[in-house]
């Protein structure tokens, strides 16, 4: 934990990104354009004008040529130095170039979640440049860049996850309770979805991970500094801790959002537990964790968890200190109506204001009893589709062992099992799918953008910030409400997470691990953020082979990979990639099979240790 | 969709290959740039059109940027992959999935590769080189570009349907009495033979060997050879498949599974004549020369005179191949290569030493001391140093004497004898630049002229007409009936063979595949995969057996990536499949050495394989360094269990096959 503050207050990774730029080819057309006039943005900016002239002008030549051999956009092109993803958009070319180590899959997304995140911020690139002048436009570019390349290890750019509090730290009650402040956000019918965030990591969020990183470029924005860069108006009946600002979402991230609030994806902390398969849905997990101690523990994770042993005095103790002097009305409440009896579920899409509760209610049942048989009574009123999955999901078959036939499937029914509107079916495979990575850029181009209002009610290190309705601002009615009603939790909540010291950094340990939640965009390590995270670490760059191939390869469920120096596991589910590297004992071999190497040892290894870490392998 | 582009830094093509679609693809885009009336122009015209700015792209990247192009892809996944030899750029396409970045990258060494083993030296120099490639004469380019697509043709299709070829190494016929036999007759009897008789014009037989399809019967070498390479061994086998190509192939009824079968289409048919049935072998046309270039200092008004007779049919191949001796290595020597069809299907082939190979050994000594000459005022030595480079050896006592001993009565010497005086006398003399800077043209124009002698002694038929030049078309005749005579009754048995080299019957169930490699010797085993209508493997035919043959060149491309970057062991679950891949090391008496470290390559490097690029042989004297005075060997194991069996059961079948699989008593050969 504490590298990896260290590292955030490092200047950005290097390595991360060498150059990227965006190039307006119908500004050069006519034989006496010159190719500066195309260039909108370059970076790094210090780099020669010729030089960046050239880079523009021999990459869109290419471009152009390579993409009417094929008839398609050109998406990758390598140098012997450099790999560039390459996105050409109604004359428009993108360019990011990284150093030949990271992983193509990687390149790909990060040049992706860019624009997608200029879109989020600015609303389509060609109108951008048409309202704004180009120097406004390229500082938000290179803030951007520079909030994309601040991760904290080479691993978290392998896979482009979110950065969340170490939660093995954090008392599960406080990501309860952040949980149930959003929720109650929600109660307003103009707000839409939020996420609490602390120090710029995610504490608990309602909304996919590709939508609460883009949040939170604004959070970091208004975190470093009070600057209004983005233009945002501020209401001065809150002072200065609300700040609200005009954001653009595709008309699928809106659907999603608009579709059953309750049921969407609601927190997205990294609680150790999130490593169990599918059938721990991520419904409210804050709250199913604090139960399942008690009422099942027998339950394999959670039972093992070290802070587990301590939880149960823990709990009482806590949920005073934490919830009673600063808990609002409405977090209270969601903990009481938990313990309520079961009433009928609310069909999707249903956000009346009456309606919340029962959602509330239903999501705190399910959670409690998501492995009981009290499933299919919730689902029984639900569309059979969505149960099938559901019961698939909580179901004991071993998820690796269906990745093949399910891949698809049970990713949706994930989607489903929250969003409940169907819309997003098959996002997630497709997002881990390189060649759909255009796909999903391609919708936000397409698709109309829809302007919303995100929220900002910052608190110290804490916010909320919340998407809603854009005649939220206007209703003073809802904002107060809103305001007032999350106030004192997030104080408290505030109060709490300042205290949490960041903890030992994890023991280096006889191993070293990296778990991977595809459908959380989340990532467990015990491997510090840097150096030891540097790309010429043998468990990097075996993570960084073996994450390429699982991307590439459907099929493949595991793998054991040996150098002279380093063996390495490798293990993928549908949501979760799991890798492992024993330290010490000798390597010593011929390289001959063997059946009493040591390398193959590593799944039980990996099984065995990674439990105390929340990670079930089995 | 797929093409293989090979262009000048001007972008102009040297060679091209295309599929039907991708050339249809070209008219299309070149039609579309083009107004309306116009008449369609050559092909290699529309495609060095649309390829153009490609080209010139690249060399700008290498001038500005010193960088180059590896690759690109598109979103519909159609991938390109570039490389520049020295002034040649190789460009790769191809669009319909079948080829990944790997295989592309391979197929362009490998066509290098095969250019070398036809020009030789000269593809070091090259503006020669360029020359070679694309002749001036429109229907001798037509020729020679026919040959080389047929010759890349023959190799994609076998890479795509011959294991040998997919881990390139060797496969030979397990047969221990029949092959033993068989090296006996060639030794005592057809070699002896060939090379006591006077019919033989001077060549010597160096290497023999009687292939049934691609796989090795016998392989005799004279004593006085050197080591035939893997990676040679493997082009001839190439080059025997396309001059005598095997029925079964034939008879596949699958067109897709044969790369490019679109050509065909479009090219006019091969003009000489491929009767199977017929005794006569059956060749290709010697290549024929012209050169006619203003902008090169050589004696082309010499080449002017030359006529371009018709193809001698019993003029034999002119392969350049790599040759060990005492005091060094000697890449690309001239040989002749005969390739005497016995039946469809089963083919000798005899190597020969030509009579003046002699002068191509000194060539390559001058060559080489030039280049590294060169390489020093580049790195801008001191000249005493760079001068060191000409003195230690005495390279200019013996190119004086080398000039002389060819004599002025040649254009092309009398050519390299002005340039050497010109050098000498900037080099040597007080008014000359010295060993400077200034020094390398000079050093250039010597490289261009000896590539330019090397190419006028091996190219062009020198000799007088009425002397014999090679092997007497009825020496020639009389080997092919001696061993005809030999295997008459075996002809059959063979053919079969081929097809059931090694049977899994006595491998457990849960077995379903295996490759074996040494290599040290470039020699592989492994049980038949050929998936045709008539012939079956155990594994059946049809789509289990296509499927397993897909997931075992997945996995040896997979493993191949794993290498490359520093992996020798590899296993995965994939499926219902349970793959595992292991590289060791023993010593000569079968002690497994302790597994080394391997280097990490990047992602461009040339391909792991033998063929094109020898990996392994650089693998064993990387590891070598660490094991000196010991015989090192190196082994490969591939297998492929049912993913059901546990794993420790999986590891000790992998164990019992790689310590029973080379075994002396179960394989005798190897």
């Amino acid at each position: 934990m504490q590298d990896k503050l260290m590292a955030e207050l490092m200047p950005p990774d290097p390595r991360r990104c060498n150059y990227f730029f965006l190039y307006d080819g119908s500004k050069v057309r006519g034989e006496g354009d010159l190719t500066r006039e195309g260039i909108c943005y370059f970076y790094p900016e210090e780099t020669l004008l010729e030089k960046q002239e050239l880079l523009c002008s021999q990459f869109a030549g290419v471009g152009r040529c390579v993409s009417e051999l094929s008839s398609s956009p050109v998406q990758t092109l390598r140098l012997r130095h450099n790999k560039f993803a390459i996105r050409m958009k109604d004359d428009f070319l993108w360019a990011l170039g990284c150093s030949v180590d990271v992983p193509t899959v990687s390149v790909c997304e990060l040049l992706d979640q860019l624009i997608n995140l200029f879109c989020f911020y600015n609303g389509s690139v060609r109108q951008s440049y048409q309202l704004n002048s180009q120097e406004t436009l390229a500082a938000r570019w290179a803030r951007y860049l520079s909030y994309l390349q601040s991760g904290s290890s080479e691993m978290c750019h392998i896979f482009s996850c979110l950065k969340t509090i170490d939660s093995t730290n954090v008392d599960p009650l406080l990501l309860l309770k952040a949980a149930l402040i959003l929720q109650a956000c929600q109660r307003c019918p103009l707000v839409l979805a939020g996420c609490i965030l602390f120090r710029g990591r995610v504490v608990s969020t309602q909304m996919s991970p590709e939508l609460t990183m883009k949040v939170m470029v604004h959070e970091s924005e208004t975190y470093t500094k009070g600057q209004r860069l983005n233009g945002p108006s501020t209401s001065s009946s809150f002072g200065g801790a609300v700040s609200s600002t005009t954001v653009y979402l595709t008309m699928s991230e809106l659907q999603y959002l608009k579709s059953a609030p309750v049921d969407r994806d609601s927190s997205s902390h990294s609680t150790p537990n999130k490593n169990v398969p599918p059938k721990k849905t991520r419904l409210s997990r804050t709250l199913s964790d604090t139960p399942s101690t008690e009422s099942e523990p027998s339950y394999p994770n959670s039972s093992q968890t070290p802070q587990k042993t301590s939880f149960s005095p823990h709990l009482s103790g806590s949920d005073n200190s934490v919830c009673s002097p600063t808990a609002s009305q409405s977090a209270t409440d969601s903990l009481n109506l938990s313990l309520l009896s079961l009433r009928p579920p609310l069909s999707n899409g249903k956000h009346c204001h009456e309606a919340e509760e029962e959602a509330l209610e239903e999501s705190c049942y399910h959670s409690f009893h998501n492995n009981g048989d009290g499933s299919s009574q919730i689902h029984s009123e639900e569309d059979s589709s969505v149960f099938e999955e559901n019961s698939h999901l909580n179901g004991d078959g071993d998820a690796a062992g269906e990745a093949v036939f399910d891949f698809r499937g049970t990713d949706s029914g994930n989607e489903q099992s929250h969003g409940g509107g169907g819309t997003d079916q098959g996002r997630k495979a497709e997002m881990k799918d390189p060649s759909h990575l255009s796909g999903a850029f391609d919708d936000l181009e397409q698709s109309p953008l829809v302007d919303v209002t995100l929220y900002m009610h910052r608190v110290k290190g804490l916010v909320l910030a919340l998407l809603v309705e854009p005649h939220f601002l206007s209703d003073a009615a809802s904002m107060e409400e809103v305001y007032h009603s999350s106030l004192a939790s997030l104080n408290g909540l505030e109060a709490h997470l300042r205290t949490i010291s960041p903890g030992a950094p994890g023991a280096p340990g006889p191993y070293v691990f990296a778990h991977f939640d595809c459908i959380q965009s989340t990532l467990t390590t015990n491997l510090s953020g840097r150096p030891g995270g540097a790309p010429e670490h043998p468990f990097v760059r075996a993570t960084s082979l073996l994450h390429s191939h699982f991307c590439n390869t459907e099929t493949l469920q595991e793998a054991i990979i040996r150098s002279a120096g380093a063996a390495v596991y490798g293990t993928r589910s549908v949501a979760q990639e799991t890798y492992f590297q024993q330290h010490g004992g000798s390597l010593r071999n011929s390289g001959i099979p063997n059946h009493q190497d040591s390398a193959f040892s590593l799944p039980s290894k990996a099984r065995h240790r990674l439990m105390k870490h929340g990670v079930n392998l089995l | 969709m797929k093409c293989l582009l090979i262009a000048s830094e001007s972008a102009e093509v040297l060679f091209h290959w295309t599929d039907l679609e991708f050339q249809q693809n070209i008219q299309k885009q070149y039609g579309a740039s083009q107004e309306e009336g116009q008449r369609f122009p050559a092909f290699e015209d529309m495609i060095s059109t649309q390829f153009a700015p490609i080209i010139i792209s690249c060399s700008t990247i290498v001038d500005r940027q010193s960088d180059s192009y590896t690759s690109f892809t598109t979103e519909n996944n159609h991938i390109y992959v570039l490389h520049q030899f020295d002034e040649c750029l190789y460009i790769a396409v191809n669009g319909d999935g079948e080829e990944k970045e790997d295989d592309l990258r391979r197929k362009i060494y490998v066509m290098k590769k095969m250019i070398e083993v036809r020009f030789g030296m000269v593809t070091l120099s090259g503006a020669l080189l360029k020359r070679e490639l694309r002749p001036q004469d429109t229907e001798q380019r037509a020729r020679l570009w026919k040959q080389l697509q047929k010759l890349l043709e023959t190799y994609s299709r076998l890479r795509e349907n011959d294991q040998s070829f997919l881990v390139e190494a060797v496969e030979r016929l397990i047969h221990p009495t029949l092959c033993e036999q068989c090296i006996e007759f060639l030794e005592r009897r057809l070699v002896q033979q060939l090379n006591s008789s006077v019919d033989r014009a001077g060549e010597e037989v160096l290497h023999a060997f009687i292939l049934v399809h691609t796989k090795l019967l016998a392989f005799y070498s004279s004593r006085n050879a050197s080591t035939l390479a893997t990676s040679d061994l493997l082009a001839l086998i190439i080059m025997a498949q396309n001059m005598c190509p095997s029925n079964v192939d034939l008879d596949d009824p699958s067109p897709e599974s044969t790369s490019g079968s679109g050509p065909e289409s479009f090219y006019t048919p091969e003009p000489s004549p491929t009767d199977r049935d017929s005794k006569k072998p059956v060749r290709e046309s010697p290549p024929l020369f012209e050169f006619v270039d203003p902008d090169i200092q050589m004696a082309e008004d010499s080449l002017h005179t030359l006529e371009v007779s018709p193809p001698d049919p019993s003029a034999p191949r002119r392969v350049f191949l790599e040759v060990h001796l005492k005091d060094g290595l000697y890449p690309m020597m001239p040989h002749s290569m005969y390739c005497l069809p016995l039946w469809p299907g089963i083919t000798l082939v005899l190597l020969t030493k030509i009579p003046t190979s002699a002068v191509a050994m000194s060539v390559y000594k001058f060559l080489e001391a030039f280049a590294k000459l060169e390489k020093r005022l580049n790195e801008g030595q001191s000249p005493a140093a760079a001068k060191s480079q000409l003195t230690t050896l005495d390279i200019r006592g013996k190119l004086d004497k080398f000039i002389k001993a060819l004599g002025p009565s040649e254009l092309q010497f009398g050519h390299l004898q002005s340039v050497w005086t010109d050098f000498k006398s900037r080099a040597f003399t007080k008014g000359g630049s010295g060993f400077t800077e200034d020094l390398i043209p000079s050093c250039k124009a010597m490289k261009t002229q000896l590539c330019g002698v090397y190419r006028h002694c091996f190219f062009t038929d020198s000799g007088s007409a009425d002397t014999p030049r090679w092997l007497s078309p009825a020496l020639q005749e009389r080997a092919q009936t001696m061993v005809q005579d030999k295997l008459i009754d075996w002809k059959d048995f063979l053919l079969v063979k081929s097809k059931r080299n090694i049977t899994m019957v006595s491998y457990p169930i849960s077995l379903v595949h295996f490759i074996c490699v040494d290599r040290s010797t470039g020699q592989m085993i492994a049980p038949s995969l050929s998936i045709t209508e008539r012939t079956t493997s155990e594994l059946g035919k049809g789509p289990v057996a296509q499927y397993i043959k897909s997931k075992v060149w997945g996995l040896v491309s997979t493993t191949r990536r794993y290498l490359q970057k520093g992996y020798s062991t590899v296993t995965l679950r994939d499926g219902d499949f349970y793959f595992c891949y292991f590289l060791w090391f023993e010593n000569e008496t079968g002690y497994k050495l302790e597994a080394g470290d391997i280097p990490t390559l990047p992602d461009d490097s040339a391909p792991i394989g033998m063929l094109a690029w020898d990996y392994y042989r650089k693998l064993l004297r990387y590891y070598r360094k660490n094991h000196q005075g010991e015989a090192v060997k190196c082994y490969e194991l591939l297998t492929i269990h049912l993913a059901v069996i546990p794993t420790d059961i999986i590891l000790q079948h992998c164990r019992q096959l790689a310590t029973k699989l080379w075994e002396p008593s179960r394989n005798p050969l190897l």
